[in-house]
C-alpha cells in the first residue's frame, strides 16, 4: 500500500485485492473511446447516466422511435436509417486465396485430463414468472451466465458463467454438468453433432479451442491453429460453424476451417484489411463473411478462396463483430458495451446497412442470434423477432421495468421444440435461464 | 459519403466524419498499457464487466480532449481515476433513474473445488457489495489502485481526514464480511 505506517490488515486487504480481481476478459481500445467520442457528439461532452436528453433517459426513449421509423424492417433501406457508407462493393481484395496451411497441433481426448469435470450437479428451482410473463417468461434456472452465452443442442442447453462452461436440461433448468473454462473472446459454444466447441486461447502466435463432450462436458479434443499476423485484440465471434460441420476461426489475417472429426485444417483463407473480428459462413455453405477494422465486410466463395466483393461503413471508430449469415444477407453489432447496436446488411452490402437497434444499454444481451428459423434480438428495451432473411420483424414486445430499474432479455435460442432466454432482474439480484413462449408471428 | 438521415440525427448520434477527432499523442500507448488495469478497478466498483468497460470507456472519452494538458501535467491516470470515481459515485446516486448494464451478478453458483477461483470473486465483491459508494471507492483507490491519501482525496474532492475516515470504516465493515478474512491471510490465487 502506498503509505507509510499501513496496518498489516491493510497490506492484507492490498494483496489480496490484486490476487482475487480477475484479470478483463478483454480491453478497452481506442477505437472504442473514439466511438463512445463520436455517440457523445463531441469531443469531452461525456455521457452522463441519468440525465435528462441524453444517457439513460435517452436511451429509454430510442426505441419508440425506432419502431415509428419502421426501422426493423429493411426493404431496401430506404425507412431505416442509413449510416454514411463509402462502398467499394465489388472490388477484388488482395489475399483472399486458398492455401495450404501448416498443421495444427491436435491433442486426443486421452491426452486430457478427465478431472477437470466437476461431478456436483446444480440445484433446480421452481418455475418463477418473470418479468409480468412477457412471452410467458419463466425462470427455470439461477446460473448467472454471460449475456451472449446461452445456445441450444440436443436436448441440452449450454452456456459460459464465470469460470465454466455449464449444460443445462432444458426441461428442469439443472445444470448438469460444467466444465472449467474461461471465456478470452466474446464467443457462444458452438455445438457440432455431440460435441461443443470453444475458443479456450486467444492471444499471442496461437488460437487454441477445445472440444467437449456434449453430455458431460469432459474435454475431448485440444486443437492449436497457428495464427497469420496479429489476432484481432477486439474480436468478438472469431468461432462458428458451417453447415456441414466445419469450424471457421479467426486467427489473425486467415480464417482457419477446421474439420471437426479429424480436428485437422482443411483450409486456410487470408484476408486483407487487418485482423478478423468476426467470422460467418451462408446458410448453403458457399460463402464466409469476415468483418476487419470498422467496417469491412468481405465475402469469401468458400469453394475457391476468392474474395468475391467487399464494402464498408464509414464514419465509425468502432470494430464490427457478432456476425450472423443468413441466406438475405449479414447481421452484426458495432460498438462495446453500452454503445451496442445490431445492423444488417442485405445482401452482405454494407452500402445498404440498416442500423436495427441503437444504444441499447444492454450490451451483450442485445447481439442477435438465429435460431430455429427467427432471429431474435434481446435487450432492455425490447425483445424481438424478425425475418432473419429480410430484417422484417414480426413481433415485439416492451420489456418491463421492475421498481425502475431495467431487465434483461438475451441470447434467445430454440430446443426441443421451445424457445429459451438469458434473463436479468438486477433490482432484486435475480437472473438466470427463462422459458419463453413467443407470439406464434415468430414462427414466420 | 452518404449523409445522415433525419433519424439517425434526431437521435442525438453524430457520426465521427473524416475518421472521428484526431487521436492525441501518447494516448494509444496509455490505453494500451494501462486499460487492463483501469478496468480491474472498474471491477471492484461495480462488480462486473460491462460496467466497468462503461466506466473505463467514460473516463477515456473525458480525458481525450485533454490529453495534452493532462500529459504535461504528468497526470493522466490520476484524472482518469478520479473521472471513474466520480462517475461512479454519481451513477450510484442516481441509480433510480438509471439502467444498469451488467453481464453477471455478485451472487452466483459454483460447482466444485475447482471454481474456488470464482468464489472468491464472488465473496469479494459481495463484500464491497456491503460498503456505501465512497467507502468503497477508497477500497480501490487506496488499496488496489495504490493511490495515496493525497492522491485519494484528490480524486474523490474530500479531505484527506475523511479518506481516513472512509478507509477505517471499510476495513471495518470488511472484517465481518463472510469469507473475506480467510481471503486476506491466504485464499485463492486469481
Amino acid at each position: 500500500v502506498n503509505t507509510e505506517g499501513s496496518t498489516t490488515e491493510e497490506r492484507q486487504l492490498a494483496d489480496m485485492l490484486r490476487r482475487v480481481t480477475p484479470e478483463p476478459p478483454r480491453r478497452v481500445s481506442v477505437e472504442d473511446v473514439a466511438f463512445r467520442l463520436a455517440n457523445q457528439g463531441a469531443p469531452g461532452r461525456a455521457r452522463r447516466r441519468g440525465s435528462a436528453g441524453r444517457g439513460w433517459a435517452w436511451n429509454r426513449s430510442w426505441a419508440p422511435v425506432l419502431a415509428a421509423a419502421s426501422v426493423f424492417v429493411v426493404a431496401g433501406g430506404s425507412a431505416g436509417a442509413v449510416i454514411g457508407l463509402a462502398s467499394h462493393h465489388g472490388s477484388t481484395p488482395t489475399g483472399g486465396q486458398l492455401n495450404s496451411s501448416p498443421p495444427p497441433t491436435s491433442a486426443p481426448a486421452s491426452s486430457v485430463s478427465p478431472t477437470q469435470v466437476p461431478t456436483t450437479a446444480g440445484p433446480t428451482f421452481a418455475p418463477e414468472r418473470v418479468a409480468g410473463g412477457l412471452w410467458g417468461a419463466e425462470l427455470i434456472n439461477r446460473q448467472i451466465i454471460n449475456s451472449d452465452s446461452l445456445v441450444g443442442g440436443a436436448n441440452s442447453l449450454y452456456a459460459i458463467a464465470d469460470g465454466h462452461l455449464d449444460r443445462i436440461n432444458p426441461a428442469t433448468g439443472q445444470v448438469v454438468a460444467a466444465a472449467p473454462y474461461n471465456e478470452p473472446t466474446p464467443n457462444p459454444p458452438v455445438v457440432v453433432g455431440s460435441t461443443v466447441w470453444e475458443v479456450s486461447s486467444y492471444a499471442g502466435s496461437g488460437v487454441v479451442l477445445q472440444a467437449y463432450d456434449g453430455q458431460t462436458l469432459a474435454q475431448v479434443a485440444s486443437v492449436t491453429l497457428p495464427v497469420s499476423g496479429q489476432l484481432s485484440t477486439t474480436a468478438e465471434g472469431v468461432l462458428t460453424s458451417g453447415p456441414d460441420g466445419s469450424l471457421y476461426v479467426a486467427a489473425g489475417s486467415s480464417v482457419a476451417v477446421v474439420n471437426p472429426a479429424t480436428r485437422q485444417v482443411i483450409k486456410r483463407i487470408n484476408v486483407s484489411g487487418g485482423p478478423v473480428n468476426s467470422v460467418a459462413v451462408s446458410p448453403d455453405g458457399g460463402r464466409l463473411y469476415v468483418s476487419t477494422g470498422s467496417v469491412e465486410l468481405t465475402t469469401y466463395d468458400l469453394a475457391t478462396g476468392a474474395p468475391l466483393g467487399s464494402s464498408a461503413m464509414t464514419g465509425l471508430s468502432s470494430v464490427g463483430g457478432n456476425l450472423i449469415a443468413t441466406s438475405g444477407g449479414v447481421w452484426g453489432t458495432v460498438g462495446v458495451g453500452m454503445t451496442e447496436w445490431v445492423w444488417f446488411a442485405p445482401d452482405a452490402n454494407l452500402t445498404q446497412v440498416v442500423r436495427v437497434s441503437q444504444g441499447a444499454g444492454a450490451g451483450l444481451d442485445s447481439v442477435p442470434t438465429v435460431s430455429g428459423g427467427t432471429l431474435w434480438i434481446g435487450g432492455s428495451h425490447t425483445l424481438e423477432c424478425a425475418n432473419p432473411d429480410t430484417g422484417q420483424k414480426l413481433a415485439a414486445a416492451a420489456i418491463p421495468t421492475d421498481g425502475g430499474v431495467v431487465e434483461y432479455f438475451g441470447s434467445v435460442t430454440m430446443t426441443g421444440g421451445h424457445a429459451y432466454a438469458y434473463y436479468q432482474d438486477q433490482r432484486v439480484n435475480l437472473a438466470g435461464v427463462a422459458t419463453l413462449t413467443p407470439p406464434s408471428a415468430c414462427s414466420g | 459519403v452518404i449523409a445522415l438521415s433525419r433519424i439517425e440525427t434526431s437521435l442525438g448520434v453524430l457520426p465521427v466524419e473524416g475518421g472521428g477527432p484526431s487521436e492525441p499523442d501518447g494516448f494509444r500507448d496509455f490505453v494500451e498499457a494501462r486499460s487492463g488495469a483501469l478496468l480491474r478497478s472498474g471491477w471492484l466498483l461495480t462488480g462486473d464487466w460491462p460496467s466497468a468497460e462503461d466506466l473505463v470507456q467514460t473516463a477515456l472519452a473525458a480525458a481525450w480532449p485533454r490529453w495534452g494538458s493532462l500529459t504535461r501535467q504528468d497526470a493522466p491516470e490520476l484524472y482518469v481515476r478520479k473521472i471513474m470515481v466520480n462517475t461512479y459515485l454519481r451513477w450510484r446516486q442516481r441509480r433510480w433513474t438509471g439502467e444498469v448494464a451488467t453481464g453477471r451478478l455478485p451472487e452466483r453458483q459454483a460447482y466444485g473445488d475447482v471454481f474456488a477461483q470464482v468464489d472468491a470473486r464472488q465473496a469479494l465483491i459481495a463484500a464491497l457489495d456491503r460498503l456505501p459508494p465512497r467507502q468503497r471507492a477508497v477500497v480501490v483507490l487506496r488499496y488496489f489502485a495504490d493511490q495515496t491519501e493525497a492522491q485519494t482525496a484528490a480524486a474523490m474532492g474530500c479531505s484527506v481526514g475523511a479518506v481516513k475516515s472512509h478507509a477505517s470504516k471499510a476495513l471495518a465493515k470488511l472484517r465481518g464480511a463472510p469469507g473475506l478474512a480467510e481471503l486476506m491471510t491466504g485464499g485463492v490465487a486469481s
